[in-house]
């Protein structure tokens, strides 16, 4: 039996292998998607049975004796040992954001093949790595937070910088992640009321649970996912309507100061009423889409229309500028390794594991779930013909403005698109254009419709689902950005409660409202540059939140390796020093060559420097967007300056320990036995 | 596959609150009410959107 376990295990880590070989080596004949999906499925059972377990029995030591946060400290409510596979789709559910689909399109411009393989090792080796060492410390921590055991392992600086870095991406996060929203809405009536009626209906929803029929969440959620339904319905009717299809179609500027209006409004309303319902329902539907997509590809299998590798691999990209190395790896975060997730790990889920060996599953498999979303998210962008992919992926600054020429710069480059492809495909979706949709949601939502048209109904109901997906990433973005802009709120008042006591209170409504209006004004102002970008606005800002979510995974890879230092030594370093190393290079090129680089299109300071000695250098467009590329030199500089104090700090404090003279003592809480029955695990 | 169906069903009740409603029921040994379910909700809501969601 044993043996056959080990045959098992060996077919199964040469089918990683060999799938892993064939789309590596496969070059000018498209591949199926098929491939990619068994690569990914055979690397992450390869690596969760072998390099998982390693980590869990050589390294942590899970015990199941030991008593873990949820029963010694349960309280009913945060702390609840909870079944480890609702706590897996729990975790699941509260790690996969729109970064794991949005990263993996922007990065198809270099092609299938250095996404996919960054998406899988970087999750093997690194993302589930991270947030599994992270959840396990948390877990033997009583729950502490990433801020908390920086603070306790590292030192003071450790936890400022965790504190700054947080709010940092925050800003940043909103903002670009708005400004997906508001390429993919831009000139769409049908989109827009879509979205528009959403609100209304979380209104709805929230009333309904609050007075009508309290704490039926469920029930609620399918109604209101009903209502959405027909509302992405009655769409087409609105886009077709002379009347209201204008008052629908909105212009980037004007939907980018809607979003901010409603972002502003929603942190200050009560959670109830607009945030808590659309949250349960985002989730849900969530939960769906990805359930759909995954079998949507089994069912489908098809073919990859772009190439292994793209000529963009030379770092003259229309979507972002800079080479595979480092854009590719700051590109995809959250699919391969997102700073985000430590707050997860040490949040919520810590304090509801029942036994210490589902640290492992729920760590370090939720973390290969989400990458495997990345690869179903890069599958839907290159089942796109190449041509159309550029054609939507690209802004007018770069291809130019006009379809005509918009084309004929693609074609120029070996992507053959026609503008009545274009106006064809446009039409079946029921837009009125597809050009210069830069951000990945379109590109994305097209390649999904792609995929569940497919499935049946054709291309009579790919407007429908292309709108349908429009919906799915809409939904949770905006949950994030008012929930966001409220945390933010949070940190600030936190902050500001220092200076002024009232500004510090939560309940006091002149404070909640400046520093929501603060929050706000800082992601709108990036909102509003990227906006204003004629490059698009993604290529500078994606790189930004790409860099401080990596900074924010080397803290949490610091905290581990500091950890893990104190545990065993220098014995097992590697595990955690490895995806740190990787990290820092990247970053540090990242934002190096974002600052400094001498090509206009990819350093903030050539692009400024470029402005400046154009024609129109006086005016006042051209020295906006010159403050705007100097201002973004100095936020990325701003990063650097973090990652390096972060990582002096720990090294500081990894030498004293390797000497001898820091005490290496262990910050875990004492070991309890555990006393929960059978039943209850 | 009924074992399934429950697991997804209380996967669905956890992220939806009921189960943690259920329990703060218990705790307190109290019956669910309106207002009993607006205090909990609130008590749940403000420490949920106190927490980054995930990008």
């Amino acid at each position: 039996m044993k043996l056959l376990g080990h045959l098992l295990w060996a077919a199964v880590a040469g089918a990683a292998a060999f799938c892993l070989g064939a789309i590596a080596l496969n070059r000018g004949e498209h591949i199926n998607s098929i491939w990619l999906v068994l690569a990914a499925a055979c690397s992450y059972a390869t690596g969760y049975r072998f390099y998982s377990r390693f980590i869990a029995a050589r390294v942590m030591a899970l015990d199941d004796r030991r008593a873990t946060p949820a029963e010694r400290l349960r309280n009913g409510h945060d702390f609840e040992p909870t079944n480890k596979w609702i706590l897996f789709g729990h975790h699941f559910a509260a790690i996969a954001g729109p970064g794991p689909l949005v990263g993996p399109v922007l990065a198809a411009q270099f092609g299938y093949l250095p996404g996919t393989l960054w998406i899988i090792i970087g999750a093997v080796l690194g993302g589930a790595v991270q947030d599994f060492v992270i959840l396990f410390a948390s877990m033997r921590r009583d729950g502490k937070s990433l801020g908390q055991m920086a603070r306790e392992e590292i030192g003071k600086v450790g936890g400022l910088v965790a504190l700054l870095t947080v709010l940092m991406i925050m800003i940043i996060l909103l903002a670009v992640i708005a400004l997906v929203v508001v390429n993919a809405l831009k000139g769409s009536p049908w989109g827009t009321f879509t979205i528009a009626a959403t609100m209304p209906i979380a209104i709805f929803m929230g009333l309904y649970l609050r007075y009508w029929r309290p704490s039926k969440v469920l029930e609620c959620s399918v109604i209101g996912f009903a209502l959405v339904m027909a509302a992405i319905f009655a769409g087409r009717s609105v886009a077709q309507s002379a009347g209201l299809a204008p008052v629908f179609t909105l212009s980037a500027i004007s939907l980018a100061i809607a979003i901010i209006i409603y972002g502003f409004l929603a942190s200050a309303l009560p959670v109830w009423l607009l945030l808590a319902p659309r949250d349960y329902l985002s989730t849900f539907v969530k939960l769906g889409v990805v359930l759909m997509l995954g079998v949507g590809i089994l069912f489908v299998r098809p073919e990859l229309q772009l190439p292994a590798f793209t000529r963009f691999v030379d770092g003259t990209g229309p979507i972002f500028a800079g080479k595979i190395f480092p854009f590719c790896f700051i590109t995809i975060a959250c699919g391969a390794i997102s700073g985000f997730h430590s707050l997860i790990s040490s949040g919520t889920t810590p304090k509801m594991i029942t036994k210490e060996s589902h640290a492992r599953p729920v760590g370090y498999g939720s973390m290969l779930l989400e990458s495997f979303v990345a690869i179903m998210a890069m599958i839907a962008a290159c089942v796109l013909q190449p041509g159309v992919y550029f054609a939507v992926n690209s802004p007018g600054g770069i291809v130019g403005a006009a379809p005509a020429a918009a084309v004929a710069t693609i074609s120029s480059w070996g992507f053959p698109v026609t503008v009545s492809d274009m106006t064809n495909l446009a039409r079946d979706v029921g837009e009125h254009s597809l050009f210069a949709r830069t951000g990945g949601a379109p590109s994305l939502a097209l390649g999904m419709a792609h995929i569940f048209a497919r499935t049946g109904g054709g291309r009579a109901v790919i407007g429908f689902w292309y709108h349908f997906a429009i919906m799915f990433e809409a939904l949770f973005i905006l949950t994030i950005i008012d929930a966001g802009t409220r945390v933010g709120r949070f940190m600030l008042q936190d902050l500001l409660g220092h200076i002024s006591k009232p500004l510090g209170r939560t309940s006091w409504m002149p404070g909640v409202i400046a520093t929501s209006a603060l929050v706000v004004a800082a992601w709108g102002y990036f909102l509003i540059q990227g906006v204003r970008d004629p490059l698009g606005g993604i290529n500078s800002l994606w790189p930004l939140f790409g860099i401080s979510n990596q900074l924010l995974a080397a803290i949490a890879l610091c905290v581990a390796t500091t950890i893990l230092l104190k545990m065993h030594g220098a014995r097992y370093l590697w595990i955690t020093c490895t995806p740190l190393a990787w990290l820092v290079t990247v970053t540090f090129t990242a934002a190096w060559q974002k600052i400094f680089s001498p090509l206009p299109a990819l350093g903030f300071l050539a692009q400024a420097d470029k402005l400046a000695a154009s024609a129109t250098a006086n005016t006042a467009v051209t020295q906006a967007l010159i403050f705007n590329a100097r201002l973004d030199a100095v936020v990325c500089g701003v990063f650097l300056v973090l990652v390096a104090t972060i990582l002096l700090d720990s090294v500081r404090v990894w030498i004293g320990i390797l000497r001898g003279t820091r005490e290496a003592r262990v910050c875990e809480a004492p070991f309890v036995l555990s006393q929960l029955r059978a039943e209850e695990l | 596959m009924s074992r399934l169906a429950k697991l997804m069903m209380a996967l669905l009740r956890e992220l939806a609150d009921e189960n943690a409603y259920r329990r703060h029921l218990d705790a307190h040994g109290r019956a669910h009410s309106a207002a009993e379910w607006r205090r909990f909700s609130e008590e749940r809501l403000r420490a949920k959107y106190a927490r980054a969601k995930c990008c």
